[in-house]
């Protein structure tokens, strides 16, 4: 995992951040918040709040067109290509069309990030191999995209984008397509990495997820964002969690 | 399990398209860099044969085959003395029977009496070749003075050869230009489609933290694989083809062209294959790193 800079408590720091997209209003207006090493958010809003958006300007895909965003203590946009590279390394993202490449079988879907970073192949076949144990397909290992099923094309994407251990995770509806049972199993595993230290923003619509977790939300209204902390009255446990990061923060 | 390649080569036209381009490209400029070769050979050797001396004759016969006499001594003294005299002419002296007999050997051999034979005078005339005499205007002195004199032209006639050659190696040195500018081109156009084609794959890659030069690499080396193998078959094939047209220069003329290749022009020729590679890697290169600009 990524040093994080000593002098940044944050693994994400937004300062007034706006986006638009060329020729659009503005997708997001002003948008401050910190992410603690170690949180787990939801992220809530409406179809077409900003939700993509807000989670692309983590992975680095686009650039604010007004304000500033730190990303393990540095900022954004005085980082060289080579830097940014360094820190997409440090974010694992599902992404909503899951984006596995069709020609790769779900070994080698899953095995990319390790790839990129240039890690031994006997390391990365026992860990391929485990993490496919994992997510419950250690039989389809060999099968490609086209003849796995929704749902398990879900889970490689997950396993894809965790893999490496990232330090902070980005999901984007990672629920979509799977029954309530598969969606909840698909939330303890990203707790288990979490309780390991990953920083967790899951974007859902899922509101039996989010009532049944009861994570602090960013969620995203009017192009705006607005923390929602976690409802006393479903869980103690990550009501806790939520107080302990503002008292951090 | 055997690594694949995240990026997907398999349709992309650089690999249909670039070795039948390189393989046609490295045969047409096997073959005019070896034609280079063998003009300048025969250029350098043309040079040297005609830089330094002309030859003027002065007949020992009239036309109607009757021996001229003193009329030969007087004429080549008095050639001797409009020679000695010319601009750009450093000196003139007139061939001796043995000389004459050493340069008629390849035709008469070395027991031919000279003397007996109705052979011409020859005055050998060494030229400066800083500055060159005007080889018309001292024709025409001569034929006023000495008419029966013949000022042999060969020079003249080289001059315009050389001229012929050099222009040759100039066409030929263009049209290798042209045949690499063909080749980059159609490199850039190839990876520029194959970016295209596979841009979803980029952008992921690029998202999961793949550096501009790990991308950059991949496809600079499979530009090279392909372009090298295409080179490698289109030099193959162009090696015999040289090989008969050395044979068949050789056997039109030893004295026209020098149609044999030293070690060195052979490396020289090996490094075309070599070199369109490395052309077409480094084209790529520079294509691929411009195209992830538009990638934050």
């Amino acid at each position: 995992m990524m040093e994080q800079n000593k002098l940044s408590p944050f693994i994400a720091e937004f300062n007034g951040v706006s986006l638009r997209y060329p020729g659009s209003p503005e997708v997001l207006k002003d948008i401050h918040f910190a992410l603690t090493p170690g949180s787990f958010h939801f992220m809530t809003g409406e179809s077409g709040a900003g939700k993509t958006s807000l989670l692309s300007l983590l992975y680095l895909h686009h650039e604010p067109t007004r304000g500033r965003i730190r990303l393990f203590g540095q900022a954004t946009d005085t980082l060289s290509r080579s830097a940014k590279a360094q820190i997409r390394r440090q974010i694992g993202v599902v992404f909503q069309d899951f984006r596995l490449l069709e020609h790769l079988n779900a070994f080698d879907n899953v095995a990319l990030p390790l790839r990129l970073c240039g890690e031994k192949e006997s390391d990365i076949r026992k860990h391929v191999s485990e993490m496919l144990t994992w997510v419950g397909l250690e039989k389809q290992m060999k099968a490609f995209p086209n003849a796995l099923s929704g749902g398990e094309q879900q889970r490689i994407a997950i396993a894809r984008a965790v893999i490496h251990k990232p330090a902070l995770l980005l999901a984007d509806e990672p629920t979509g397509n799977v029954d309530d049972a598969m969606a909840k199993r698909l939330l303890y595993l990203f707790l288990e990495l979490n309780k390991l230290g990953t920083t967790v923003v899951v974007a859902t619509h899922n509101e039996g997820l989010i009532k049944s977790f009861n994570f602090p939300q960013l969620h995203l209204a009017n192009n705006h964002l607005k923390i929602i902390p976690p409802s006393e009255k479903y869980s103690d446990m990550t009501a806790k969690l939520f107080k302990r990061e503002v008292k951090n923060g | 399990m055997a690594k694949k390649s995240e990026f997907l080569f398999s349709k992309s036209s650089t690999r249909f398209f670039l070795p039948w381009m390189c393989a046609l490209m490295v045969f047409i400029a096997t073959l005019i860099s070896a034609g280079g070769i063998v003009i300048s050979h025969s250029l350098a050797s043309w040079q040297r044969g005609v830089s330094s001396s002309l030859t003027v004759q002065i007949p020992t016969y009239d036309s109607q085959g009757l021996p001229r006499g003193d009329a030969v001594s007087q004429d080549l003294e008095q050639a001797l003395t409009l020679l000695r005299t010319a601009p750009g002419v450093l000196g003139a002296t007139i061939l001796n029977n043995a000389e004459m007999a050493e340069l008629m050997s390849p035709w008469l051999g070395t027991d031919a009496a000279i003397n007996e034979l109705p052979l011409p005078k020859l005055i050998d005339v060494s030229i400066d070749t800083a500055t060159k005499p005007m080889l018309e205007r001292l024709k025409s002195e001569l034929n006023d003075v000495v008419p029966s004199a013949v000022l042999d032209s060969h020079r003249i006639w080289l001059d315009d050869l050389i001229t012929l050659s050099n222009g040759i190696l100039n066409l030929i040195a263009f049209v290798l230009l042209m045949l690499l500018t063909t080749v980059a081109i159609t490199v850039i156009y190839t990876t520029k489609s194959s970016l295209s084609i596979q841009q979803s794959i980029i952008s992921l890659v690029h998202m999961m933290g793949a550096k501009d030069l790990y991308i950059t690499l991949k496809y600079s080396m499979y530009s090279f694989k392909y372009a090298f193998w295409g080179s490698f078959i289109g030099f193959v094939l162009a090696i015999p083809v040289m090989l008969g047209l050395v044979v068949f220069l050789k056997s039109v003329s030893t004295f026209m062209f020098q149609a044999s290749l030293t070690h060195l022009e052979w490396l020289a020729l090996i490094s075309i294959p070599v070199g369109m590679a490395a052309l077409a890697f480094c084209t790529t290169f520079y294509t691929v790193q411009r195209y992830l600009k538009k990638f934050l």
